[in-house]
């Protein structure tokens, strides 16, 4: 198990310093960084003073070591445009993200693994066909097309829900659900396949030919086992769901990361571009390595292999 | 976590009892499929527009009359609706269903070029890493993760803006991302391959790599590639329409459904049939290719079936 | 900073999401919740240059003197009295009965520093073309100073009434130094003396704006008199939309003509048309810098404007307020005629036009917008019918400015809104006196301009400025296109008055 964590972990280090790589060189697919840093109607020798205090006359790879190691101790640099610093003003919007993001894995969560269970205890029968149709629907749906349509429906035709702010509970419903559907249906899919694979097998059959209650066998037996690809599947998600908040913000106009990178990407906030990718990418690197570690920790053969 | 992406459910059809010969037994398993079969009639009447869009239009795609803007569509209870624009016209006064027809072409390019180009990445990489194994396997394992550890909307908004947006740079841009699927999948998939007796046969006998690898490899794994193909395909398209609504996808006038489903977006709560058309459109496609790629893995892989 | 206050600032984020108070439903509050798609980052006039920090610097500041919009007429505000001294030099007497936000007395101090400070070039103001007009400030007295000007200035009490807002002497003082060692003066905490004070704000997020309940008696602003201003940042105009029609918002604007119109059926909502100092162009790479030297030729210009039905956008696209324009200035601005060549719609006389150019099959270029742009795509369709395919480059309004300053635009599809100074100095002379701006920097137009700007005398000004305008007309460096109008939505509730600046005076409103 040791052994397998260290190996894990020495990949996600590897893999985090070549996502900050790319992050890093971000800033140089614009041109010039120093122009675009020096910003509104800024002189030659405006420019010139920002290479040279930002360093971006000497050799790459110092720069880059430089960003990195201010990444590092938590200094990720300056917004122009928010006059503010880059890491204080991402932690402070982080929460309202993960709290959406939470929000909407709790409710793919809840509508597909019972739907998949189901339909995996009777397959194509009609729960199964509204099951598969909810997937298919969900993978073919634009989201801001549904997002728009829960605000027609809940808020100005039933007045039931708020459509922005973040003020309470109620306000992340409607954004949970549109960002939620969308990792429905790979969830149902895979609850289904694996309640299928795991209720054909032995030990199942064993099982039930001891004699045990079907809900016993179904739920301490089956579902547990299950149930753990879809804990790595979930982790993974959730880091895709930070990241494609990005639409569902800007219709809710909810502060978090993802209208923060999208407000940033408009007025080519570098910093601030470079940053939101970074750590989005490390805190998905961070996840699946968590992930990782509880499956080996709920099933042996993976620390063994 | 590489089993993520590879969970597509496969759909149960009753086995057979007779077994007819292999022809008529395909035949049955694609006619008697009705996820397939809707599929392909979908798809086909899809393809049929964006081909023959410019003799079947009624007008031209482009043409503005900013006068006659906003007729609705023929079974609005309107009078200004009329069957010289079955569907309406659109903000600047443009044929609707021509843009439709238009918009088909767009939308299918940009689905078909970006799997291309992730295809050809992610399989290379997929099959390399499952033929080889040992320290190639974790490059590539490697370079999945760096991968998919990137947020795709982000990155593809954040490099379309600084570089700037184009049909081309779209699907450069889409096609460069979303290869990882195809990685992870045709890894797997060639890693039951390789040990099978045709292949260990044909090491054996001493068949160069690229001839084992085109030869034995590709064709038996052809099936899972065709079914990720689809769903990359479709995922593209919704990946554009999502860079469309926040602006940066393809550049108007040129009507993907994408954009016109972003021009249409302001009128959501008044003249829903806007943005209702081609988000229907673009629903039906998508549909259309899920249900096929479903299709496909379930006609020609029999041996998956629960 | 280090990781336990990083820590810190997440917690208090995660306590934020969950216990902020959002305001609801307007008049129940007394707050005036109003929005637009932009995120504001500065509250100060003078280091944000955003349409919203013109608005909001009319509530939280006063200028010397306040311009009717009725009339024209400009009225004492900080100012009791002026007179001319000369062509260069204005002695102010100045209201000794007003406070600054933070309680501190305001004198002739506090309006030395600030001209002082702006008309400084090294500190960095945004659009430094409002004040570079100023000299200096003395005080003569502590109620008294005598602002004196580098040269003539004819349009200077405009830009005092509009772009002008007296700060408390030694405020940028306390200015961050960022990391190039500059002061950083935009993060200063705003302090005026106007009808409202900023309560709190989040940089990117609000803006909470309260009644100055010490406001000063007798400004011609008027007395305050609704409890509360929010300012919030909502991009999607969908949801901008819907949270107008269920209660959440009480003001928007730039609403697009299709929807105010819908809008206009629901009782809940008041829909206005209203005139702005923002007028539609595009401008013409008349000197080929761009790598197409098709728009260095007269008669390819010549067909363009002939091309594009400027009245069918105005009235199909834009809203009733909107009118065609010809000249490079807005009619409603001093000096603006439109009694200059003039270009109809005409496709024929393009085509031939463009024949005659050797260009009988049309060409293709790139075209170049940044606002609205369903007027860059009927313009695109316009050019259509001619032959002419132009491929649309989107792009957001700082990057697009830097190309065209760098010349790479063929033709750009711009606006302008003059900051809305009435008059035409602030459009045409800072287009054509060879600015970074500038599309064509002819000598012959930044003469008249030169004559125009500097002169005191009005028919001097008028007649140089109609001869600048001709030769910009009949050269075709710009092609005026319209005026804009902005269509403003908002609760039955206000009793609100949209007026014809773009300029929301918010501080007049109030509950009906």
């Amino acid at each position: 198990m040791l052994i397998y964590a260290v190996k894990r972990f020495g990949i996600a280090i590897l893999v985090a310093l070549t996502v900050s790589v790319l992050s890093f060189s971000m800033i140089y697919l614009s041109g010039d960084p120093a122009i675009a840093l020096a910003g509104e109607g800024a002189s030659q020798e405006d420019i010139e003073n920002v290479r040279r205090v930002y360093g971006f006359d000497r050799p790459i790879i110092f720069q880059y070591v430089d960003w990195l190691l201010n990444a590092l101790s938590g200094n990720l640099g300056h917004s122009n445009y928010l006059k503010s610093d880059v890491a204080s003003v991402i932690f402070e919007r982080l929460p309202t993200t993960m709290i959406l993001g939470a929000c909407a894995l709790g409710f793919a969560l809840i509508l597909s693994i019972p739907l998949g269970v189901l339909a995996a205890i009777r397959p194509n029968s009609l729960i199964d066909r509204i099951a598969l149709t909810i997937a298919v629907i969900g993978q073919a749906m634009p989201s801001f097309w549904f997002a728009l349509t829960l605000i027609l429906w809940f808020s100005i035709t039933w007045r039931l829900l708020p459509i922005t702010g973040t003020g309470s509970w109620l306000n992340f419903i409607m954004p949970s659900i549109a960002l939620g559907y969308y990792v429905t249906p790979a969830v149902m899919r895979l609850t289904r396949a694996g309640m299928m694979e795991v209720l054909s097998s032995d030990y199942i059959r064993t099982a039930r030919a001891k004699g045990l209650r079907p809900a016993t066998v179904l739920f301490k037996h089956a579902l547990r086992n299950a149930i753990i690809p879809v804990v790595s599947l979930a982790a993974v998600q959730f880091g895709f769901m930070l990241g494609g908040s990005i639409v569902i913000e800007t219709i809710f106009a909810i502060n978090g990361l993802g209208f923060l990178a999208w407000e940033s990407i408009q007025r080519a906030d570098l910093p601030m571009m470079q940053a939101i990718v970074l750590v989005l990418s490390v805190f998905y690197i961070v996840l699946t390595f968590l992930a990782d570690m509880l499956n080996a920790f709920l099933d042996p053969r993976i620390r063994v292999s | 976590m590489s089993d993520a992406v590879s969970t597509e459910r496969p759909i149960v059809v009753t086995a057979q009892i007779l077994e007819p010969s292999p022809g008529a037994l395909m035949r049955r398993r694609i006619f008697g499929h009705t996820g397939f079969m809707i599929g392909i009639v979908v798809l086909a009447t899809i393809f049929f527009m964006a081909i023959f869009a410019p003799l079947i239009s009624p007008g031209d795609p482009y043409d503005q009359v900013l006068s006659r803007k906003l007729i609705p569509p023929i079974w609005h209870d309107s009078a200004k609706a009329t069957w010289e624009h079955p569907l309406g016209t659109d903000l600047l006064g443009r044929d609707y269903l021509t843009r439709l027809f238009y918009g088909a072409r767009i939308s299918l390019l940009i689905g078909f070029a970006a799997m291309l180009i992730s295809g050809v990445i992610g399989t290379t990489l997929g099959v390399i890493a499952g033929y080889f194994g040992g320290r190639v396997d974790m490059v590539v394992n490697f370079i999945i993760t760096t991968r998919l550890s990137m947020p795709v909307v982000l990155v593809a908004l954040a490099v379309v803006s600084l570089v700037g947006s184009s049909l081309a740079m779209v699907i450069w841009v889409l096609g460069l991302l979303i290869w990882d699927r195809f990685a992870v999948v045709m890894r797997s998939a060639t890693m039951q391959v390789r040990n099978l007796d045709f292949v260990t046969s044909a090491q054996a006998v001493g068949c160069s790599t690229p001839r084992i690898l085109f030869a034995e490899i590709m064709p038996n794994i052809a099936n899972s590639l065709i079914v990720i193909a689809t769903i990359e395909m479709a995922h593209a398209i919704l990946l554009e329409a999502a860079l469309s609504f926040l602006g940066l996808g393809v550049q108007p006038p040129e009507p993907s459904w994408g954009l016109m489903i972003a021009e249409a977006k302001g009128m959501m709560f008044f003249d829903a049939w806007l943005i209702a058309i081609p988000g229907a459109a673009l629903f039906a496609l998508v549909l259309a290719i899920n249900l096929l790629g479903d299709g496909i893995r379930d006609v020609t892989a029999p041996e998956n079936r629960n | 900073m280090n990781f336990s206050k990083l820590m810190m600032t997440a917690a208090v984020g995660v306590m934020m999401a969950f216990g902020a108070n959002d305001a609801m439903a307007g008049k129940a509050d007394d707050t005036l919740n109003w929005s637009t798609t932009r995120e504001i980052a500065v509250i100060d006039p003078y280091y944000n240059n955003t349409r919203e920090l013109v608005v909001m610097g009319h509530m939280g500041w006063d200028g010397l003197v306040f311009r009717d919009i009725d009339t024209g007429e400009f009225k004492p505000l900080l100012a009791s009295s002026w007179e001319w001294k000369g062509d260069t030099a204005i002695e102010v007497n100045l209201r000794n009965d007003v406070k600054f936000h933070d309680g501190s007395e305001f004198d002739a101090d506090d309006v030395v520093y600030t001209l002082n400070h702006v008309s400084n070039k090294d500190n960095g103001v945004l659009t430094y073309r409002n004040v570079s007009w100023i000299k200096n400030a003395e005080k003569l007295g502590s109620h008294k100073v005598q602002i004196n000007l580098k040269k003539p200035f004819p349009p200077a009490f405009a830009y005092l009434a509009n772009a002008v807002f007296i700060m408390p002497s030694g405020h940028y003082d306390s200015a961050p130094t960022k990391a190039d060692g500059k002061k950083d003066f935009a993060a200063v905490a705003p302090v005026g003396t106007g009808p409202y004070k900023v309560a709190d704000s989040k940089a990117g997020e609000y803006v909470l704006m309260e009644k100055n309940d010490a406001y000063m008696s007798g400004s011609p602003k008027g007395a305050p008199q609704i409890g509360k201003m929010r300012f919030r940042t909502i991009a999607e105009s969908n949801t901008q939309l819907a949270e107008l029609l269920t209660g959440g918002l009480d003001w928007i604007w730039d609403v697009p003509k299709d929807q105010a119109e819908r809008l206009a059926e629901n009782p809940a909502v008041t829909i206005e048309n209203a005139k702005t100092f923002r007028i539609s162009y595009m401008a013409f790479d008349v000197d080929g810098d761009s790598g197409t030297d098709v728009f260095t030729k007269k008669k390819v210009r010549q067909a363009v404007a002939h091309a594009i039905d400027r009245k069918a956008i105005a009235v199909n696209l834009v809203g009733p307020a909107s009118e065609v324009i010809h000249s490079a200035c807005h009619p409603d601005q001093f000096g603006c005629t439109q009694d200059v060549t003039k270009y109809d719609h005409d496709p024929a006389k393009a085509k031939a036009l463009l024949a005659e150019a050797g260009y009988p099959n049309g060409f293709e270029f790139d075209i170049y917008g940044y606002r609205q742009r369903e007027f860059t795509e009927a313009v695109i369709g316009d050019l259509a019918k001619v032959g002419i395919k132009a491929k649309l480059n989107w792009l957001q309004y700082r990057a697009l400015r830097d190309i065209v300053r760098k010349g790479e635009t063929p033709i750009n599809h711009m606006t302008w809104g003059s900051y809305s100074i009435p008059d035409v100095s602030a459009i045409v002379s800072h287009f054509f006196t060879h600015g970074p701006d500038d599309p064509a920097k002819d000598a012959e137009t930044k003469g008249y301009l030169d004559i125009a700007d500097s002169s005191i005398d009005e028919a001097v000004r008028k007649e140089n400025y109609k001869k600048a305008f001709e030769r910009i007309a009949s050269e075709v460096y710009w092609l005026p296109m319209f005026t804009y109008a902005k269509y403003y939505a908002y609760s039955k509730d206000l009793d609100f008055k949209a007026t014809p600046d773009e300029i929301p005076r918010f501080y007049t409103a109030k509950w009906k």
